[in-house]
């Protein structure tokens, strides 16, 4: 994935709007304000992605997503557990600290975070470059950083040396939650948008 | 001396003759660790492959890859004083992580690296002595250079011995 500069300009702005817009989705989905702050993206080395979050054995949660259609590309949403737990919570409006096990509704409850993240972030994609995509069921990985992340490196190891990575936070009256989203399009799809950029 | 920990990362061989010394191959996901060690020299290597094999063939990071990492990994031991005849060698990780529907076929990746290491192994005449390998969870691994032991661990599990 050889990105220039103007590819890397152009993904980390969609991502940033995609992000905003996430949050939108997300205040829809509850029926309260949730706040997008902070969103930045990075381009990170392969090697350096299993450090993040505190470490490749750090316990976290993984929400996974492909798109289809003219974009084809990978969704992973990762946050430590406890972190998860927070998001649980201020997803159905319990106290902090009221979730700490991730059973089926929470993990149902944190799919549906990444479904909307993901389809803002497509919309915002699809408006920008009159393209049609849909992400599939998201799939949701309690394990190790590096583990989850083992999904990302691996699809990307044979072509490239760096991952697009955006990080942000959303706040609901005060409380927030950091969340890192990776995005990973296919070669077929960075080549559409290099084409689209030029 | 409290025993220091060397962490292997990804597509990355380390080798150690330092008794103290510990090859740990954090958060294995669909990544394969296969460690090395001579009990006579005393001699432990350990190779951190992310994928099967190179889609171009021209790959600079031989550990990357499983087909260019378990030779690069023996020839390194080799250098560092191992014997190819003494070898021990064993294998975790290659977990599919992603379960969800359609998308175990676009990432068994996992049970691709393990084939290729059983693949790679047996065409360089190599016996695997034990092996952790497959599953949907996540490993760390370790190699002691003192002892040769090699252990697993899974998030929630205890650590267990790879004999």
């Amino acid at each position: 994935m050889n990105t220039d500069d103007n590819l890397k300009l152009f993904l980390e702005t969609t991502g940033i709007q995609g992000f905003q817009h996430a949050a939108e989705g997300l205040s829809g989905m509850l029926g309260e304000q949730i706040t997008p702050t902070r969103p930045a993206t990075r381009m990170v080395p392969l090697v350096e992605i299993p450090n993040v979050l505190g470490g490749p054995e750090r316990e976290a949660v993984g929400i996974y997503l492909q798109s289809e259609g003219d974009l084809v590309a990978q969704f992973v949403l990762v946050l430590p557990f406890e972190k998860a737990c927070e998001l649980v919570d201020l997803v159905i409006g319990e106290p902090v600290g009221t979730t700490k096990v991730l059973g089926s509704m929470e993990r149902s409850a944190l799919g549906e975070i990444g479904n909307i993240t993901t389809g803002y972030f497509l919309n915002r994609v699809a408006t920008i470059m009159h393209w049609d995509a849909r992400p599939s069921p998201p799939a949701v990985i309690v394990d190790m950083v590096g583990a989850i992340l083992n999904v990302v490196t691996a699809t990307v190891a044979g072509i490239s040396d760096e991952v697009l990575m955006l990080q942000g936070t959303f706040v609901r009256a005060g409380r927030e939650v950091e969340v890192m989203f990776w995005i990973i399009p296919d070669a077929n799809s960075l080549d559409m948008f290099k084409d689209a950029r030029s | 001396m409290a025993d220091q920990a060397l962490p292997v990362g990804l597509g990355e061989i380390k080798i150690s003759n330092s008794p103290g010394d510990v090859l740990v191959a954090y958060g294995l996901g669909s990544c394969v660790g296969v460690g090395m060690y001579d009990p006579v020299a005393k001699v432990a290597g350990m190779l951190h492959a992310v994928l099967p094999q190179s889609l171009n063939g021209t790959e600079q990071v031989p550990g990357k890859f499983v087909t260019t990492g378990v030779p690069k990994l023996i020839e390194e031991m080799e250098k560092a004083g191992a014997l190819r005849s003494r070898l021990q060698v064993r294998m975790a990780g290659g977990a599919n992580m992603l379960t969800a529907p359609g998308a175990k076929q676009a990432f068994n990746i996992g049970e691709r690296n393990v084939l290729q290491a059983h693949t790679t192994l047996d065409t360089l005449r190599m016996r695997l002595q034990a092996e952790d390998v497959g599953g949907t969870v996540g490993r760390t691994v370790r190699l002691f250079v003192n002892d040769g032991r090699m252990t697993v661990k899974a998030l929630g599990s205890q650590e267990k011995a790879l004999t």
